[in-house]
C-alpha cells in the first residue's frame, strides 16, 4: 500500500498543472484546483495521467446564482483531488471527459437532468434519473426551479416511460430480440429496467434506465436542517444505511472542525462492520437464489438474522440504526453487551467455515459463476468501479486504507483482493471480508477507549465545504455538503457505490448468455434504492 | 345384468381408483411432500396452515387457482393457448393409468406388449404440448422459457429412453406389467443393474426440470417461463402437469427398477397391499429427487446440453451395452 503523501502529491499537481489552475492544498479532500471551464479536459488529462489507478468519483453540480459550479471529484493514489470551474447559468455547455474516462458518463448524464448543464461531445446526453415526462428546461436542483404543481402534471400526463413489452423484433437485426428486465422482474429487487438484446441466448446490448425510485433526496436535503438530514440521508439505503449517515455526518464535522471523541470512533466502527457483514452475507444469500441455490439463500439469511439482532442490541433499531450523530454516536456500548457480541461473532465465525468450503468447493456453484462477466483490471479502472467488484479485479482501493476515518488507522486489517475479476471473484472478496469485519470488530472490543461518547455541537454550522468518503459495504461512498452559514445545507450531493459500478454490468454482460446475466448482476451487490437517491 | 357389473368396475377402476381421482389426490399429495422437505432442508417451515401440517395447502392452491379470473392475452394463438395445457395434463395422466399401480394398470386389459414405448411416446407428445402452451402465448419470457423446454427435452430424451430400455432387456419384455412381474419373480433390478438406476434418476432430474437441470423455471432469466402469461385454471393446470410428471417419473423408476407395486409384505387383499407398495415406493423416489433438488445450483442451459450429449448419452450407451451383455452371458449362469 503506497502511503499517500499530501505534500508530495501537491507539489506534483503543482509542477504540472500550477501554470493553469490555482491550487488550492487541503480542502476537499487532498487539493483543489480552480480553472477555466474550457480547460477541464487538459487538466483531468494530467491528473489521470499522474497515476495509473486514477478515476473520476463523482461530478457534483452546484447553483452558484449566476453561474453554475461543476466540481470533477477525480481519486489519484487513493486521495480525493477536485478540480472546481464554472459555467454560466444562460448557456451551461462544457465539453465532456467521457471519452477521456469512461466511467463519467452516468455522472455526465446525472448532472445534465438535475442542473441542465450541456456536455458537448456526450454520446448519450438522455435522461437518466427524471422521467422521460419531465418539462422541459426545469432543472430541480437549480435553485430557481419552480417545482410546484410539476407532481399534479406529471400524474395527468400519459406516462409513456415503457414503451414496449412485447416481443419486439428489433429493426437493425431481425435475428435480435428485446428482452426487457424490469421495473418489475424477479431477479431485480428493485426497480430498474435493462433493456436486453438478445440473439438467441447471447446477449448484445444492454440498455440502462434508472431513476424509477429517484426521491429527490439531495434536494430534499437542502429544506432540513442538518440533524434532520442525518436521518433523511440514513434512509436512502436501508442495508448500508449506518454508512449513508457517518458520510454525511463526517462531512459536517470537517466543516465544523469537530474532533469527535475516541470512544464515539470506535462505537462508530463496530456499527459500520455490522453493516458490512450483513449486507455481505445478504448479497451471497441471494447470489444463491439468482442460480437457482435455494437452499444457500436460506441458510445465509438464516445466518444474517444475528447479525441483525446485535445491530438492535448496540443501536436498539435493526435495520436503520439511527446511532450516527454530529459529533459521536447516539447511544454507548454497555460493557455487558461486550460478551454477547463476541459469542455471536464466534458463532458466525465458525459458520463461516461452513460456507467458505461450500463456495470454494460445490461444483454446480462454480460452474455457474467462475468465469461469468469477467472484467479485466484496465476496465475496472477505466469504468471508475468501486468497492468489491474492483478489489476482485486486482485493483487495489480501500478506504479504510486510503484515508481512514473512524477507528480504521488504528486497526490492523488486510484488504482482500483477487485478480480473476469473474463473478466467482466478487463472490468470494465478500466471503473473505466477512472474516476480516469478524476480526475488526473484535479488535474494536478488545480496545475500547472510555470516555465520552458524543460532544455537543451547534446547530449552526460555519459557511464552508467538505468531501468526506467511507468504504460501504459495496464500495467507496462518497458525500459533497456544503455550508452557507445557517441551519441549513447549501447542497448535499451523494455518489453512491453501485451509481459507479452499474458501468461494469453493461460491459461485462455484454456477451455472455442471459442466463449468465442474474449471476453476474448480483455479484456487484446492486442497491437501486441507493443509485436513485 | 352381469355386464353391467363389469361396467361399473370399468368406469371404478378409470375414474376412482387406480384412475383419475386416485392419481389427483396422490399427486397433490406428493407435491405437498415435495414442498414439506424442501423447506425443511431449507431450515424453513412449508406449508402449515391448510389442514394438519399443511397437508390440504396443494388443494387449497389448485381450487383457489381454478376460481380465479382467467387472461387470455391479445396477440396469443388463442386455441392453443386455450387447449394445451389441459391437454398436456390429460396426457400425464392418461400416462400414469398404464403403470401398474395396484398390479394391474387402471384400465384393466389396456396393457399390451408395447406399452412402455407408448408410455414414453406420451411423455413426449406432453413435453412437446407444454413447449406450444409457451410458444403460443406470445411473450418473450414465455418463449424463450418454452424453447428452453425444448432444447433441454431433445438432450435428455434419448439417454432417458436408452436407459428405460435396461429393464426391457433384463425382463425381456417390453410391457410394463411384465417388467414389474419379473422383478417380483427374481430380484428388483435396481440390484442388477444399479449404474442403470443412478443414471436414470439423472436423466430423470432434467425430464422433471429440477435442480441442477430446473432451466425452464429459471424465473431470475425467464420470469415465470412458459407459464408467464397464463393464470387462473389454466395455470393450475400447468402446475398439475408438472406434479402429475413427477409422479410418472418417480412410479416409472419404480417400475423399472424397485419391483413396481410388489412387495415384502401382503396377505390378504392383495390390490391393498400392491397399491401400499408402489405408494410408498413412489413417496421414496420423489424424497429422492427433491433431496437432489437442493443440494445443488442450477446449471445453464448450455452445460446441461453439454452434460447430457458428451457424457449422460455415451454413459447410457455404456449401460445399454453392459445390461445386453449380462443378460446375454451372466444371467444363463444364474437362473
Amino acid at each position: 500500500m503506497p502511503v499517500p503523501d499530501q505534500d508530495s502529491l501537491v507539489s506534483v499537481l503543482q509542477h504540472k498543472i500550477g501554470t493553469v489552475g490555482n491550487i488550492l492544498p487541503g480542502q476537499l479532500g487532498k487539493a483543489t484546483i480552480q480553472i477555466e471551464s474550457a480547460l477541464n479536459r487538459k487538466v483531468i488529462q494530467i491528473l489521470l495521467e499522474n497515476d495509473d489507478g486514477a478515476c473520476i468519483i463523482a461530478l457534483t453540480g452546484l447553483d452558484l446564482g449566476e453561474k453554475i459550479g461543476l466540481m470533477y471529484h477525480i481519486r489519484t493514489k487513493g486521495l480525493v483531488v477536485t478540480v472546481k470551474t464554472e459555467v454560466s447559468k444562460e448557456d451551461p455547455k462544457i465539453a465532456t471527459i467521457t471519452d477521456i474516462i469512461p466511467g463519467a458518463n452516468f455522472h455526465e448524464r446525472e448532472a445534465a437532468d438535475l442542473l441542465g448543464v450541456v456536455f458537448e461531445g456526450h454520446p448519450n446526453l438522455s435522461r437518466l434519473v427524471l422521467p422521460e415526462d419531465w418539462p422541459k428546461d426545469l432543472y430541480p436542483l437549480r435553485k430557481d426551479a419552480k417545482l410546484e404543481g410539476v407532481s399534479s402534471k406529471l400524474a395527468d400526463s400519459q406516462c409513456n416511460t415503457q414503451p414496449e413489452v412485447k416481443m419486439q423484433q428489433s429493426q437493425t437485426d431481425s435475428r435480435l430480440v428485446n428482452i426487457i428486465v424490469g421495473p418489475q422482474h424477479p431477479a431485480l429487487l428493485e426497480p430498474e429496467k435493462f433493456s436486453l438484446k438478445v440473439d438467441g441466448e447471447t446477449v448484445m446490448d444492454v440498455e440502462p434506465r434508472i431513476g424509477y425510485v429517484h426521491r429527490g433526496v439531495e434536494k430534499a436535503a437542502e429544506q432540513r436542517t442538518y440533524l434532520q438530514d442525518v436521518y433523511l440521508i440514513e434512509r436512502i439505503c436501508g442495508i448500508c444505511n449506518s454508512c449513508h449517515a457517518l458520510t454525511f455526518v463526517g462531512a459536517v464535522e470537517k466543516i465544523l472542525k469537530t474532533e469527535v471523541p475516541d470512544r464515539a470512533r470506535y462505537i462508530r466502527t463496530i456499527i459500520l462492520e455490522l453493516n458490512r457483514l450483513h449486507s455481505h452475507l445478504l448479497v451471497l444469500g441471494h447470489a444463491g437464489l439468482e442460480i437457482g441455490y435455494e437452499t444457500l439463500f436460506q441458510y445465509m439469511w438464516r445466518d444474517r438474522e444475528p447479525i441483525m439482532d446485535l445491530t438492535e442490541l448496540l443501536t436498539g433499531n435493526r435495520v436503520i440504526s439511527s446511532s450516527m450523530t454530529i459529533g459521536g454516536v447516539r447511544r454507548d456500548l454497555k460493557e455487558e453487551d461486550v460478551p454477547k457480541i463476541k459469542t455471536q461473532l464466534a458463532i458466525l465465525r465458525k459458520k463461516m467455515d461452513f460456507y467458505q468450503n461450500l463456495y470454494r468447493n460445490e461444483r454446480s456453484l462454480k460452474m455457474r459463476t467462475q468465469n461469468v462477466g469477467i472484467l479485466s483490471k484496465d476496465d475496472a479502472i477505466k469504468l471508475c468501479v468501486v468497492g468489491p467488484v474492483a478489489r476482485a479485479s486486482g485493483v487495489l482501493t480501500d478506504v479504510r486504507k486510503d484515508e481512514p476515518y473512524a477507528a480504521y488507522g488504528e486497526i490492523p486489517f488486510k484488504i482482500i483482493t483477487r485478480t480473476e475479476g469473474d463473478t466467482f471473484a466478487r463472490l468470494i472478496v465478500r466471503l473473505d471480508e466477512i472474516d476480516e469485519s469478524i476480526n475488526i470488530i473484535e479488535y474494536t472490543l478488545d480496545n475500547m477507549p472510555s470516555g465520552p461518547y458524543r460532544v455537543r455541537v451547534p446547530r449552526i454550522v460555519v459557511a464552508g465545504e467538505a468531501v468526506n468518503r467511507v468504504e460501504a459495504p459495496r464500495g467507496e461512498l462518497f458525500h459533497y455538503v456544503k455550508s452557507n452559514g445557517t441551519a441549513y445545507p447549501e447542497r448535499v450531493k451523494v455518489r453512491t457505490p453501485t451509481f459507479a459500478n452499474i458501468p461494469a454490468f453493461l460491459k461485462t454482460a455484454i456477451g455472455g448468455s442471459i442466463a449468465d446475466v442474474p449471476a453476474n448482476f448480483v455479484s456487484l451487490d446492486p442497491c437501486f434504492s441507493c443509485t436513485d437517491r | 345384468m352381469i355386464k353391467r357389473v363389469i361396467d361399473f368396475w370399468l368406469f371404478f377402476r378409470v375414474l376412482v381408483f387406480p384412475g383419475f381421482t386416485f392419481i389427483l389426490f396422490f399427486t397433490l399429495f406428493c407435491d405437498w411432500v415435495e414442498r414439506k422437505i424442501e423447506a425443511r432442508m431449507q431450515n424453513r417451515v412449508g406449508p402449515a396452515v391448510a389442514g394438519p401440517a399443511g397437508i390440504l395447502q396443494p388443494l387449497a392452491d389448485l381450487i383457489k387457482l381454478l376460481s380465479k379470473e382467467e387472461i387470455v392475452p391479445t396477440n396469443a394463438k388463442k386455441r392453443f393457448f386455450r387447449i394445451t395445457p389441459v391437454l398436456a395434463f390429460s396426457i400425464m395422466v392418461f400416462a400414469i393409468c398404464f403403470l401398474p399401480i395396484d398390479g394391474s394398470s387402471a384400465i384393466s386389459s389396456s396393457g399390451f406388449a408395447g406399452d412402455l414405448i407408448f408410455v414414453m411416446a406420451l411423455v413426449t407428445i406432453a413435453n412437446f404440448l407444454l413447449f406450444v402452451s409457451g410458444w403460443a402465448s406470445s411473450n418473450p419470457y414465455g418463449a424463450i422459457g418454452a424453447s428452453r423446454v425444448l432444447t433441454q427435452f431433445l438432450g435428455y430424451d434419448i439417454p432417458l429412453f436408452l436407459l428405460a430400455l435396461t429393464p426391457a432387456f433384463l425382463a425381456g419384455n417390453l410391457a410394463l406389467s411384465v417388467i414389474a412381474l419379473s422383478q417380483y419373480k427374481f430380484i428388483p433390478f435396481i440390484i442388477l443393474t444399479p449404474w442403470a438406476f443412478v443414471l436414470f434418476i439423472i436423466t430423470l432430474q432434467a425430464e422433471l426440470e429440477k435442480d441442477p437441470f430446473d432451466i425452464p423455471h429459471a424465473e431470475s432469466e425467464v420470469v415465470g417461463g412458459l407459464e408467464t402469461e397464463y393464470g387462473g385454471g389454466r395455470l393450475a393446470f400447468l402446475h398439475l402437469t408438472r406434479d402429475v410428471q413427477i409422479v410418472l417419473g418417480a412410479a416409472l423408476v419404480v417400475t423399472f427398477f424397485l419391483g413396481g407395486p410388489y412387495g415384502p409384505v401382503f396377505f390378504g387383499f392383495p390390490e391393498f397391499w400392491y397399491s401400499l407398495w408402489f405408494v410408498l415406493k413412489v413417496l421414496g423416489v420423489v424424497v429422492l429427487t427433491e433431496y437432489i433438488t437442493c443440494l445443488f445450483a442450477r446449471l445453464r442451459i448450455d452445460q446441461v446440453l453439454t452434460a447430457n450429449w458428451r457424457i449422460l448419452l455415451p454413459l447410457s450407451i455404456v449401460s445399454l451395452a453392459l445390461t445386453i451383455a449380462m443378460v446375454t452371458w451372466v444371467y444363463p449362469l444364474v437362473i
